[in-house]
């Protein structure tokens, strides 16, 4: 009797600014029973009541955006590299930046499923030679000036054929052009069929510049660039005049603070209301902040060991063995990224990727007497793995393995360099080094950069003709067990045949203000995939 | 004499500048990979890179690359960052306003303070006074900078909430907000000159308060603080200028670890940033900036001791 009036009593929009907080982050946080004693003990209200508080409070969240108010976000790279131009996104900052002033043909869900953008439809032919994208009438772009699919065209064709310097060229390498077929439509014309197309088109680099423009700032995107200055800052100010519904904050600010401490510091002293990347060892300080959340998003961030197999000492399979089964990957997960991960089972794909991941697969466990065994069968007793700070978690990933190894009697020297030019001078070069790759929206385009034989980038250099037909045949198949039972083949050959370890995939993390709203997770990049800029607002 | 020992120091600097540009021309060469590869990264083609390299003109020779840039230097165009398309000036200009506006605020506050503790500390040699200034300063040059800044945000920011975390600038701000903004950086690095320069100023005095003739002035009856002030000080202005120069051009120059933990948009992190891009023109303009900063503020220094002691100035 007393719950229930209570009930009545406490509900969200009565609450203090300090209990509001409070409810947002046990509404994010997905309120387990012990969260909602917590606030039971904080509001002092029974538990009956902090339920309903915390339903009251998700209803309230989720139902009402309110237009207004700003925020700054602070990425954690950026320098005089910054770029306008789409097809040279390579950071964050620039995905963001992207994100706000641009628009793609599709976007992407949460879910990863591809929905309509700047084209309101996608349609392959029945041989799938051919897509037709129709596209959205009445855009304007900042300038004034009317979108139609000679802008379309143009930007997508910048990123193929001969002498382009599109970063996602060999991605895009199933298209033979696109062609203006209408004011309004146009076809991408295939090299090879590509179930997944629609998904490519809403890559980060995939953004529509005016036609005869490298971009610029000139978007038709929800907030128009009001200044820009490289390794400094942006400034964005609302587009009234989007095609959509439009954002909700009046402008937006978007920088970078390189140190993690001080980006940690800003975030929780209220200068910065979004960072990226927190580092793992300030995860309990942000959770334990009041005014903030620290965000955490499964996603498919490899923490990856490169064997090379065209060299010694990877062409030996019972060497890889060995990397592999040393690995102890509930401690790296549970340890070095603080639980905010989840475990590798040396593929590139994980349950992040939906259904094309093959949970079939057996997950490798740490078994020191394998590794020891596999070790002594190689005739290897030390390697060196080069190790640069990629991506937060590796080095203490490589670390683990290290003193793991020592316990069995095998001496993995690690060498320390930094990631100033790794890419070009140390990754795909040294015989063992390490890696990590933005979660790719496809289980098919994330296996076929790294594992498609004689690929760009196909890091471990396994060619593998199986592998190279499956990723084909996949993109062709339509019955989903079919599928299902191809894409479960190619992770075992990866699993058991290249020379990649992954012992454990990190969660894209991120820290906001408690009274952001509306975030949202798509697990393609930092802060929901970069995708928050039209869709956020400030409670 | 003196215009002629000026001209002789300008002559000199122009040289300093060439061979400071040759070097580090060589130096940024022989980094591993060149700015197309950092650009693309990870996601580098051979075709890619080719096109990239083409377009920035990285596939002429080294030398034609130099004198090509030497040649737009001189006529007063730095010329287009490799890396991200801006014009170097566009890039150069806002931050060099910001490094010198931070060290001119750091200057106006820490050259009195410093002079002012150095002498009142050499005065009363040997005091308690004298004693907490000197450990004081000596503790201070002991512990780097990016251990007091981060303190003092741990304090000031996080804990207080007094003043911003970061010196992040709106350019829109009334100059109250401006100094809030810029209170954290300014605090640290008035910190790190300061102690330096009460050191110099203390041991300049009291070196020269050694010397016969201040011994003569004792004897003569002379009060402390009128020999310090007549006689002791004007001798040790050489070495003070000195150090209040070098402390100057580091503040120029050198301030990277206070820019990076401030988020604060200045010079010596854009020429890191240039380095880390292989972005030539942007690194050679950064070091014609500094090099050239050493060399005016040095022959300021230079100038100024020779006008305080005549010797200098009438050499045999």
């Amino acid at each position: 009797m007393k719950d229930d009036k209570s009930k009545s009593e406490l509900n969200y929009r009565d609450l203090t600014q300090s209990d509001k907080d409070l409810v947002a982050k046990l509404v994010r946080g997905g309120f387990s029973r012990r969260e909602v004693l917590k606030l039971s003990m904080v509001t002092g209200v029974s538990l009956v009541a902090a339920e309903h508080l915390l339903f009251d409070g998700k209803a309230a969240i989720a139902a009402t955006p309110k237009k207004g108010g700003s925020v700054r976000m602070a990425s954690n790279l950026h320098g005089p590299d910054d770029q306008l131009d789409p097809i040279l996104f390579t950071s964050t900052i620039d995905y963001t930046r992207g994100r706000a002033t641009y628009n793609s043909l599709v976007q992407h869900a949460n879910d990863l499923t591809p929905q309509p953008e700047l084209a309101t439809s996608f349609e392959p032919n029945s041989n799938a030679t051919e897509w037709t994208f129709k596209l959205r009438e009445g855009v304007t772009w900042h300038d004034g000036s009317k979108f139609t699919a000679d802008d379309a065209v143009y930007s997508m064709n910048r990123h193929l054929g001969e002498g382009t310097t599109s970063v996602i060229n060999s991605v895009l390498k199933s298209i033979k052009e696109f062609k203006k077929t209408g004011p309004y439509e146009m076809k991408a014309i295939m090299n090879s069929p590509n179930s997944d197309l629609p998904t490519l088109m809403g890559l980060f680099q995939t953004k529509i510049v005016k036609e005869g423009s490298t971009g610029g700032g000139i978007g038709t995107g929800p907030y128009v660039m009001d200044s820009f200055q490289p390794g400094v800052k942006s400034v964005h100010s609302r587009n009234n005049n989007y095609w959509r519904e439009g954002a909700n904050l009046d402008a937006i600010e978007i920088t970078a603070i390189t140190d993690p401490v001080a980006r940690v510091n800003a975030l929780i002293s209220g200068d910065m209301q979004m960072i990226t990347q927190p580092d793992p060892n300030a995860f309990r300080q942000i959770e334990s902040a009041d005014n903030v959340t620290l965000l955490s998003t499964p996603a498919a961030v490899q923490l990856g060991i490169c064997i090379l197999k065209n060299s010694e000492p990877g062409s030996n399979d019972d060497f890889v063995k060995g990397m592999q089964y040393i690995q102890d990957r509930e401690r790296i997960v549970k340890r070095v990224l603080k639980g905010k991960g989840s475990l590798g089972n040396d593929t590139p794909v994980s349950f992040s990727h939906g259904p094309d991941f093959c949970k079939e697969l057996p997950q490798r466990q740490f078994d020191p007497d394998k590794a020891k065994f596999h070790f002594k069968k190689s005739g290897y007793s030390s390697a060196e793995l080069f190790v640069a700070p990629v991506t937060s978690g590796i080095e203490d990933t490589c670390l683990t393995a290290q003193a793991n190894c020592a316990k069995i009697g095998f001496d993995l020297k690690l060498k320390k360099v930094p990631t100033d030019g790794y890419w070009g001078a140390v990754w795909m070069k040294e015989p063992l080094n390490v890696v990590t790759w933005n979660m790719r929206p496809t289980a098919n385009s994330q296996m076929a950069i790294q594992f498609g034989p004689g690929g760009n980038w196909n890091d471990t250099f396994w060619n593998n003709d199986r592998m190279g037909e499956l990723l084909r045949l996949s993109l062709a198949e339509i019955n989903p067990d079919k599928r299902h039972a191809m894409y479960c083949e190619m992770q075992t050959l990866i699993h058991n045949g290249s020379g990649m370890v992954i012992p454990a995939f990190s969660n894209i993390n991120d820290g906001i203000a408690n009274n952001i709203m509306g975030m949202p997770t798509v697990p393609l990049g930092q802060l929901g995939g970069c995708e928050w800029p039209e869709f956020i607002w400030l409670a | 004499m003196m215009t002629r020992m000026v001209m002789q120091r300008i002559g000199i600097g122009f040289a300093t500048l060439i061979v400071v540009s040759i070097i580090v021309f060589i130096a940024t060469s022989i980094l591993p990979g060149d700015v197309a590869q950092i650009v693309l990264g990870q996601s580098a083609t051979p075709e890619t890179l080719a096109a990239l390299r083409a377009q920035l003109g990285l596939d002429q020779p080294g030398y034609i690359r130099y004198f090509s840039w030497l040649g737009n230097m001189v006529t007063g165009d730095l010329g287009i960052s490799k890396a991200g398309g801006a014009t170097i000036s566009s890039l150069i200009g806002g931050r060099l306003g910001n490094t010198m506006m931070m060290a001119g605020w750091v200057a106006v506050i820490s050259i009195p303070i410093s002079i002012a503790l150095g002498l009142w500390a050499a005065m009363h040699p040997g005091t308690w006074l004298d004693r907490i200034v000197t450990f004081g300063t000596l503790s201070l040059i002991s512990v780097p900078e990016f251990f007091i800044a981060t303190v003092a945000v741990l304090i000031l920011a996080v804990e207080l909430h007094w003043l911003p975390s970061t010196a992040y600038m709106t350019g829109e701000e009334t100059f109250l907000e401006l100094m809030k903004a810029l209170a954290m950086p300014l605090i640290t690095l008035v910190i790190v000159v300061s102690a330096q320069m009460i050191r110099m100023t203390r041991a300049g005095i009291l070196n020269v308060m050694s010397s016969p003739y201040i011994e003569m002035a004792i004897l003569k009856g002379v009060p402390r603080g009128r020999i310090i002030m007549r006689h002791a000080f004007y001798n040790a202005i050489g070495p003070i200028v000195n150090v209040i120069a070098l402390n100057l051009a580091y503040l120029v120059s050198g301030v990277v670890i206070v820019e990076t933990i401030f988020a604060y948009p200045g010079l010596a992190k854009l020429m890191i940033d240039g380095v880390q891009t292989r972005d030539l023109p942007l690194v050679q303009a950064c070091a014609m900036i500094f090099c050239g900063t050493y060399v005016v503020l040095i022959l300021f220094a230079d100038i100024g001791s020779i006008l305080s002691n005549p010797r200098l100035r009438n050499p045999k």
